[in-house]
């Protein structure tokens, strides 16, 4: 399990992450929904390692990682970055052997294929990274996070997306988010910070919403997407709609031309 | 560790390093036996295999002098010097994650050179003292680099991001209060002080003998060979610091072990043969176009090609205006800068 626990970050004695405790179990996708500013991406660089809490843990599989070296912390949580660049001109197979740095194993090129095979980019592996496509590097980025804890190991691994799906077009977000539905059977938890409030509400299975560095609410698709708590958070007149197809709920936004208390303020 | 997958790259990867193993033997062969006191290949090989007590041609005992004594260490110099700017190079290329850095570029050579001034000027050579010139200056003009590189890195990284414009313009800025001390440095200076200044300026491969040759293998080989242990690793760091992090990288420790041998290799190249631009510049940019970007063929690739190139430059410099010698910086820029700029050139066209 990925516990946090009362995690409190200040800068210059404001408080960006203020008490957020969650846990994301192996086999469940938890999607961090919040407006910008929120302070979700200094949380998770929190539980990242990238920055340490002043306050509040952070713990994989019990260990806190505080206590991890970089190579260890490494064998359990794998990292997508945001956008990524690379300055030199590595092939796509290049980017993605470097996930397995720091493990030792025997199976690699094994590893690596089905690594390749499962984002869908194993045509683009003797390609130069830089020459890629927006939607072609972030599936190769995730194929490099992913490989670093693809093999099966006697413990729970995790993966930490940062937005993801940003900057791609629709069919490119939902292969993203479909490749990150399959891991859930390979003990792997996932957390998943998202701007689309519907690519949540489809393939989440809890949902965190984030305000002014702390958790307004917690819980499962259904108990968060709540009109009134979507409102409150984003300060947006937001609808809840049911797809006729699957059932699922549909978060519909428009241009805030009927007043609301909270959009009053903005005109 | 990756077998099979990339085995027949591995391979080529071999294959291309001792192509250039191959090459720099055939440039030290030329340069033992090309010169104003001409020995002949034959001769030559008679000399290098009577060492090991084969006999297997005639020569001169002049000849062999001639050839041990300042021929030889002079090309090792040569080679370790040209080989540890490369490797330097391309190592800091690496860290910076910037092909634009180069050891003269972001200031590291003049903040060596600075110190190795202040080193001549405040150190008297008495003879009571001697014993600590050839590794004194050295390790002043070490720290002196260290100095520099460090100041360079944190001004590159004050607005957040490493980028490209504040490294250079911190280089620009290191490079300019670096002469101007050196400039006040020498003010101050008196006469003997001065004639030893001129000597070291001006030093170039000549000066190489014997007496040096510890002090830079101690000071240029182990760091270069140490630079290779962290070739993996580099890689990793060329996709961004924290993905480095993320993949189990120590991070900090590697920065500054690159930083540590990087400037122990240039601050010893410097204080040994003066400051030669371009090498750490192109030589690693030249192995890249031509080879790509995997830092485990890029770093070794360099210290050939380095050795390689600066052991070319210094043999025209010794025959193209016998008996007189052309500084070696001026051929190495000379040779260096065409080919480079050609090189460019086909580079464009072939990937419009």
């Amino acid at each position: 399990m990925l516990q946090a626990s009362k995690v409190h970050f200040c800068i210059k004695q404001r408080p960006i992450v203020e008490q957020i405790s969650l846990e994301v179990n192996p086999g469940e996708i938890l999607a961090i929904l919040g407006p910008n500013g929120a302070g979700k991406s200094t949380f998770f660089k929190i539980l990242s390692g990238d920055i340490s809490c002043k306050h509040g843990s952070v713990k994989y599989n019990g260990k806190t990682i505080t206590s991890l070296k970089a190579k260890d912390l490494a064998s359990v949580r794998a990292v997508m970055p945001q956008h990524s660049q690379v300055n030199f001109p590595f092939t796509v197979q290049e980017v993605v052997e470097l996930g397995l740095i720091s493990t030792q194993t025997k199976n690699s090129s094994q590893l690596i294929n089905e690594v390749l095979n499962a984002t869908n980019t194993d045509h683009l592996k003797d390609r130069i990274f830089n020459s890629l496509s927006g939607g072609e590097k972030q599936r190769v980025q995730l194929a490099r996070a992913l490989v670093q804890i693809w093999e099966s190991k006697p413990f729970p691994r995790y993966l930490l997306l940062d937005e993801p799906s940003s900057s791609l077009d629709i069919a490119q977000q939902h292969a993203v988010l479909s490749i990150l539905q399959k891991l859930k059977s390979r003990n792997i938890g996932i957390l998943v910070i998202l701007h689309e409030l519907n690519l949540a509400a489809q393939y989440a299975d809890k949902i965190a919403l984030i305000k002014n560095g702390a958790i307004t609410k917690i819980g499962t698709v259904e108990e968060v997407l709540d009109e009134k708590t979507l409102e409150r958070a984003f300060d947006h007149p937001i609808q809840l709609l049911k797809n006729p197809n699957t059932g699922r709920l549909f978060v519909a936004s428009a241009a805030p031309f009927y007043s609301s208390l909270a959009t009053s303020k903005l005109a | 560790m990756i077998a099979s997958l990339s085995h027949t790259k591995t391979q080529r990867q071999n294959l291309i390093l001792a192509g250039f193993g191959l090459a720099l033997l055939v440039v030290l062969l030329a340069s033992l036996s090309l010169g104003a006191y001409r020995i002949s290949l034959p001769q030559t090989l008679a000399i290098l295999f009577d060492l090991i007590g084969l006999n297997v041609g005639d020569f001169q005992v002049q000849q062999a002098n001639v050839l041990l004594q300042i021929r030889v260490p002079r090309i090792l110099m040569a080679m370790l010097v040209g080989g540890g700017l490369g490797i330097a190079g391309a190592a800091l290329q690496g860290m910076f994650r910037n092909p634009l850095v180069e050891p003269g570029l972001i200031g590291v050579s003049s903040g060596a050179a600075l110190f190795a001034v202040i080193f001549i000027v405040l150190v008297p050579v008495s003879a009571s003292l001697a014993w600590i010139k050839p590794i004194g200056l050295p390790l002043f003009a070490f720290v002196g680099g260290l100095i520099c590189v460090l100041a360079v890195y944190r001004l590159s990284k004050s607005q957040g991001r490493n980028d490209a414009a504040t490294l250079i313009l911190a280089g620009v800025a290191i490079n300019a209060l670096a002469g101007a001390l050196i400039g006040l440095v020498l003010f101050f200076a008196d006469d003997s002080a001065l004639r030893n200044f001129t000597f070291w300026s001006l030093g170039d491969l000549a000066g190489a003998n014997w007496s040096k040759m510890p002090v830079t293998i101690v000071l240029i080989a182990i760091p270069s060979l140490l630079l290779l242990l962290n070739t993996r690793q580099l890689n990793a760091i060329a996709l961004g610091e924290q993905e480095a992090f993320h993949m189990g990288v120590n991070v900090q420790r590697v920065k500054i072990q690159l930083l540590l041998f990087s400037a122990l290799i240039v601050g010893a190249g410097v204080s040994m043969v003066g400051m030669i631009g371009f090498v750490g510049l192109v030589v690693p940019h030249l192995i890249r176009i031509l080879f790509g970007s995997d830092h485990r063929l890029v770093l070794p690739g360099s210290f050939l090609l380095g050795a390689i190139l600066l052991n070319f430059a210094d043999l025209i410099s010794r025959i193209i205006v016998i008996p007189a010698e052309m500084p070696i910086g001026v051929i190495t820029a000379l040779i260096g800068a065409p080919f480079f700029i050609w090189l460019i050139f086909n580079l464009n066209k072939s990937t419009n």
